[in-house]
């Protein structure tokens, strides 16, 4: 048993010596965990995104008074909101007696440069036409020749889009809005909409809590992905492990201790990231239930194994190392760990169905009760499972403990 | 002229038995570019089936035309509100809706809360049409939607492409002195090349130009191979293009050489680099649009010579405008960045080691 806990000890004594291993096992989890929930997480919410627009009033002289509630309810959007927060649009508008054409002009180069997400122009004459479909009721009878209000942006840039489609609410509730006070439109009569989740989950998980157990699967995944074949491949190439041979340490002693040592990395591991979701973060899942304990026991054991599979058909370390690298994205990213996957083609969506990570990551949110689970529960385990059994024989048939031998 | 050409034969085949090299410039975005394509190729126009179920007695022939028109891709009419919501548990329709001639109630699975979003969007927009066609008045406030971006840009993806580019050349040109170079002088290979009469720049200059004809090479594989399997188009300003190319290349390389004599441990120098390349990665909006991000990682992002390296880039293949003189400034800056710092790695990194 000693000779099992030193061989731990020195794979972990080695990983936490290595900068390097230091850096892509704990530093790297935690500032994806924390950049992609500052950026996902906060997606459309006032005062954690903000969107650089431009809005030029042409109508400025027109007797109806649209226009100028058009730009009031903008400029109300663009104020500051609490402090050290910023307003949902950053506004620009010409300033008083500037030329309004080239003010616009000025403004659509910045949106095709990628430095406006988008301009409003209300071209002259708009209040009359609003007037007019007022009278009349609809715009599409007038749209042909009055003018109506222009968003002018970049499709395709996801920024641009997306204030696009902000600004288009915001439009429509004015538009209601107007309907309203010409008494075409009777609020209170406006058919009421519901929202309601499927499933046994109450409502939707906030983002951190679905992100927090993908980096704890990602972090197990990188962690046996190169921390095992990386312990082996390169002892064996410096001649370390050769120097174990000609003590009484045996090869299954020696794997049982590199496994104990990789189990506490992953312990480690796992203790860190968790810390930093729920105490940095705000995350409020709980890892406390028998399943999510099992599961995360045969994610280190699937991974551990790909990582004796990936040593056993290694010629050398930095073969090793390349091969764990090429497996490595499309392991991670066909899984959906990160993006939705569905709508794939069918070659890229086999890759999906044989890739433990996508069973694990899906067994793990579903045990934490921040996803509904997409797989039965059997094929969840049996998949990463037959992996396991997979890659342990082709380990014992393959894995050469000595270089030359 | 002869000791040159075998230095670039050298190169070469070092280049190409180096495997974490081969990958990491011509693998690497390939992989990234396949797999984005096809995970996020349609991010832009997002498609939905629609699972509906009548409730009510109450015939409502509009919001039939109403559903079908609203954007989503098709629509599935459900017998019961249970089938309809196992259909959503299931994934065979991405959200329902179930009118009960007094209310419209959208179903959605809290799973797919990144896709969530977009169907409450258009569930929005059902309900707008739904209301206004129920009193029988349309909208006032007419809208035109004016595309002023480049022909290119029409989709997301075209904006990352160029952005991936960007990130080979900066792998690329970082590894060749932090990885390739320091690797040469911990093996000692520097130490027997500097004692023959190879003066150190003839070596900096084969590896350069080794690197900058394979960056080259990399860059149009990856740009091929995305408008050959993803159908995209781009506008490449060759000229631009070639110059930013050879430039960022140089200029990354002159990054590589300040990691280089900031890392005592020539080693570690490789290391480094692949841990800034992947932290810059993140922060230089190849991925995720930048005013996404929260505002103390936007400024950060400003000063990460990789998101300069994407915008030029997104300008060269004509996907982004940008500022002609910008553009060259860009590049310039890179060109300088890398010549500065030329004689400083002939100087002390092509040099004998101590023992």
């Amino acid at each position: 048993m000693r000779d099992i806990l030193l061989v731990a000890r020195n794979h972990v004594v080695t990983a936490v010596r290595e900068k390097i291993t230091l850096f892509w096992f704990l530093i790297f989890p935690v500032f994806l965990l924390v950049v992609l929930s500052l950026i996902f997480g906060q997606i459309g919410q006032e005062g954690e995104i903000s969107f650089q627009i431009a809005l030029a009033n042409a109508d400025q002289a027109s007797n109806a008074p649209f226009s100028a509630i058009i730009e009031a309810a903008f400029d109300e959007v663009a104020e500051l909101p609490a402090s050290g927060r910023e307003p949902l649009f950053q506004l620009r508008k010409p300033g008083k007696g500037s030329d309004v054409n080239a003010f616009i002009e000025a403004q659509l180069t910045a949106v095709r440069r990628g430095r406006l997400a988008a301009l409003i122009v209300l071209p002259h004459g708009l209040g009359e036409a609003i007037q007019r479909n007022l009278m009349t009721r609809s715009s599409t009878q007038a749209s042909l020749d009055a003018p109506g209000v222009e968003i002018h942006f970049s499709e395709g840039n996801a920024a641009s889009d997306m204030s696009v489609s902000i600004i288009d609410q915001i439009l429509s509730g004015i538009d209601r809005e107007i309907l309203a006070q010409g008494g075409a439109y009777d609020r209170d009569a406006a058919i009421p909409q519901y929202k309601a989740w499927v499933g046994t989950m109450s409502e939707e998980a906030p983002y951190v809590d679905f992100l927090l157990p993908g980096i704890v699967i990602m972090g197990f995944f990188m962690n046996g992905l190169f921390g095992i074949p990386g312990a082996i491949l390169f002892s064996r190439d410096q001649l370390v492990l050769r120097r174990y041979w000609v003590t009484p340490l045996t090869v299954p002693r020696f794997l049982a201790g590199i496994s104990v040592g990789h189990l506490v990395l992953c312990v480690v591991q796992f203790a860190l990231v968790y810390s930093v979701g729920r105490f940095a973060l705000g995350a409020s899942v709980s890892f406390a239930n028998v399943e999510t304990a099992l599961v995360l026991l045969l994610a280190a054991a699937t991974f551990m194994a790909f990582g004796f599979l990936i040593a056993a058909v290694s010629k050398t370390a930095n073969s090793g190392m390349a091969i764990a690298n090429i497996l490595n994205m499309p392991m991670m990213f066909l899984s959906g760990l990160f993006f939705p996957i569905a709508g794939l083609p069918f070659v890229i969506r086999l890759i999906v169905f044989v890739n433990p990570v996508s069973y694990l990551a899906d067994r793990l949110r579903a045990s934490l009760d921040v996803s509904v689970a997409a797989y039965p529960a059997l094929v969840a385990v049996l998949v990463p499972a037959g992996w396991v059994l997979l890659s342990a024989a082709i380990a014992a048939w393959r894995l050469r403990w000595d270089v030359g031998r | 002229m002869r000791a040159f050409a075998a230095l670039l034969k050298s190169e070469t085949v070092i280049f190409l038995r180096d495997k974490a090299a081969f990958f990491f410039t011509f693998l690497f975005p390939l992989i990234f570019i396949l797999i984005f394509g096809f995970v996020m190729g349609d991010v832009d126009e997002p498609t939905a089936r629609l699972g509906f179920v009548r409730a009510s007695a109450v015939a409502e022939p509009a919001l039939r035309d109403i559903l079908e028109d609203s954007g989503v891709d098709s629509v599935r009419d459900y017998d019961s509100e249970r089938a309809m919501r196992d259909a959503v548990l299931g994934r065979e329709i991405d959200f329902g809706v179930v009118w009960d001639g007094n209310a419209l109630e959208f179903h959605y699975s809290p799973s797919r809360m990144q896709e969530n979003f977009a169907f409450e969007q258009m569930a929005n927009g059902i309900t707008d049409a739904f209301n206004l066609e129920a009193q029988n008045v349309e909208p006032v406030l007419p809208i035109l939607y004016v595309h002023a971006g480049t022909e290119a840009s029409t989709r997301w993806f075209n904006q990352m492409v160029p952005g991936i580019i960007a990130f080979s050349i900066l792998a690329s040109g970082l590894f060749a002195v932090s990885g390739h170079l320091t690797a040469m002088k911990e093996r000692r290979t520097l130490d027997r090349l500097i004692v023959t009469p190879m003066p150190p720049v003839a070596l900096l200059a084969a590896t350069a130009v080794v690197r900058l004809v394979i960056v080259y090479l990399s860059t149009l594989i990856t740009l091929g191979i995305s408008v050959l399997v993803f159908q995209l188009s781009f506008s490449v300003d060759w000229t631009a293009y070639t110059f930013l190319v050879i430039c960022s290349t140089v200029g990354m390389m002159g990054l590589g050489t300040v990691i280089a004599l900031l890392v005592r441990k020539p080693s570690s120098a490789g290391n480094v680099a692949n841990v800034l390349a992947m932290i810059m990665m993140f922060l230089s909006g190849i991925y995720f649009p930048i005013e996404f991000m929260p505002r103390f990682l936007r400024a950060i992002s400003l000063a990460l010579p990789l998101r300069h390296l994407a915008e030029a880039m997104r300008f060269a293949t004509g996907v982004d405008d940008m500022a002609t003189l910008r553009f060259w400034i860009i590049v310039g800056c890179f060109l300088a960045l890398g010549l500065a710092l030329f004689p400083v790695l002939a100087r002390y990194v092509v040099r004998p080691q101590r023992n």
